[in-house]
């Protein structure tokens, strides 16, 4: 599976976040999307799993158009966004069991069972979501994303609220996927734990990809520094000057 | 049509099976049902003669504004917690999320109705046990869910939700209104099924026409 965003431009108001953005992807590819707070990351995660309509450009997947209106093209997408997409008042497997029904994949408890056991969160299955912390939402939620084995996997700051342990099962899981062929493009500001799982990193600036620079054996020294410098370079993009 | 009846129940499931947890609407709706019906029952005195046609009113006036306490937590879940993003990506059709909340919605409001019936009895010292008048409030409750949801979608997105959904939705419901006011009413007072035939149509047609047209305008008002 190959993705390609060809020429999409979104704007909010007098805002144009995406300026004719391009951006191609290949299978087994981690792409690591950087930017300064309102580059357009999340629109651009949104976009790609059709829940915003770009004024212009499209999405392909594999040489096809993406034509949001079929199903099969909506299930091949795994989001995870800063809303977990959990309800509080039911438990953790009845959640999976819920999205599972939905998607039409396996809902057995065994199935289900693996999905939690690989998050780490098998033994709060039976508890409700709102009793859950932070980070044990964020841990169902991957699980959630991963249950209908989506090729695109579209993660907005997935990080969020693991500690330690649930950011290595993440990149651990993260890595797995890569090996399938899938896709996975996620948005981040946490570098040591982006770096080891990352191909390549895209930095957006003034609603295009100003830098895309390809993780070979990157330092997280370098990295940062190449970010910092990134980020402190006075912007003369007027838009942003708007907000 | 076997994948977006699957999903249907699926959500339906969801829903009664949250409520049923949180009682959210329930409780919100049965007590505001129960006070109205007390002060009901204070402000109007009822003699033998007035009680039949004013029965249905007073009913109908309570389910209405209880159930528009349900329909405003209707749709909560969903925006607090980001789940229509993933709902609309998950489902076979938009139209299923629709479908399926309008069900619950149908199904909480009888729910609703069949608790208050006999405590309207008690107050009022008269039966509303009749068929023809039971009828009548299921189609009644189904057109106010089906509107109410569809309205409830669109407002739900806005700051004003709790204040603009019964402006927007109490003028749709006018002929729904008088279709149940004046059918149960008949019915209360012994007039036989044929003589309010008439609003029994209006409130099927109405059914039929506010459901298929909300069942295709719900993906453009809740996208973007």
């Amino acid at each position: 599976m190959t993705l390609a965003i060809r020429q999409v431009t979104k704007s909010f108001g007098q805002h144009r976040v995406l300026d004719a953005l391009d951006l191609e992807v290949q299978p087994g590819e981690l792409l690591c999307l950087l930017g300064r707070n309102g580059a357009g990351k999340t629109t651009l995660l949104k976009i790609i799993a059709g829940l915003l309509k770009p004024e212009s450009g499209n999405i392909w997947l594999d040489g096809h158009q993406v034509d949001y209106a079929e199903p099969h093209a909506r299930h091949d997408i795994g989001l995870v966004m800063h809303q977990p997409f959990l309800y509080e008042h039911l438990t953790g497997i009845e959640n999976l069991r819920f999205y599972a029904r939905i998607y039409q994949v396996s809902d057995d408890i065994a199935a289900l069972q693996k999905a939690l056991a690989q998050v780490g969160m098998l033994r709060f299955a039976g508890k409700p979501v709102r009793s859950y912390s932070r980070g044990m939402k964020q841990r169902l939620t991957i699980a959630r994303a991963l249950l209908h084995s989506p090729r695109l996997l579209l993660l907005d700051e997935p990080y969020t609220g693991l500690d330690l342990q649930g950011s290595l099962v993440f990149n651990q899981l993260m890595l797995e996927q890569k090996q399938q062929g899938h896709i996975v493009i996620m948005t981040t500001h946490d570098l040591s734990h982006a770096l080891p799982i990352s191909s390549r990193f895209a930095f957006l600036a003034r609603g295009r990809v100003a830098e895309d620079l390809p993780n070979r054996d990157l330092s997280l020294g370098f990295l940062e520094t190449w970010l910092t410098e990134k980020l402190t370079k006075p912007t003369s993009d007027p838009q942003k000057v708007a907000v | 049509m076997k994948d977006w009846l699957h999903s249907v129940r699926t959500l339906v499931w969801k829903d009664l099976l949250q409520e049923w947890r949180s009682k959210d609407m329930l409780t919100a709706m049965f007590a505001f049902a129960i006070l109205t019906l007390f002060i009901f029952n204070y402000a109007i005195e009822l003699s033998p003669v007035n009680r039949a046609e004013i029965a249905s009113g007073i009913i109908w006036v309570v389910i209405v504004f209880a159930g528009t306490l349900g329909l405003n937590r209707s749709f909560t879940a969903e925006q607090d917690q980001g789940c229509f993003d993933a709902l609309v990506m998950a489902v076979p059709d938009v139209s299923a999320i629709y479908f399926g909340k309008m069900l619950t919605n149908w199904l909480v409001m009888l729910f609703v109705s069949v608790l208050i019936l006999p405590i309207y009895s008690l107050l009022y010292n008269q039966s509303l046990f009749n068929i023809g008048f039971i009828l009548v409030l299921v189609l009644g409750a189904w057109c106010y869910s089906a509107a109410g949801t569809l309205i409830a979608g669109m407002t739900v997105q806005t700051r004003m939700r709790d204040l603009l959904l019964p402006i927007l939705l109490f003028p749709i419901l006018m002929p729904v209104n008088m279709a149940v006011v004046k059918a149960a009413g008949g019915i209360l007072a012994g007039a036989p099924l044929v003589d309010v035939q008439a609003w029994l149509v209006l409130l099927a047609a109405y059914g039929i026409i506010i459901t298929t047209v909300s069942i295709m305008v719900f993906e453009y008002v809740i996208r973007e």
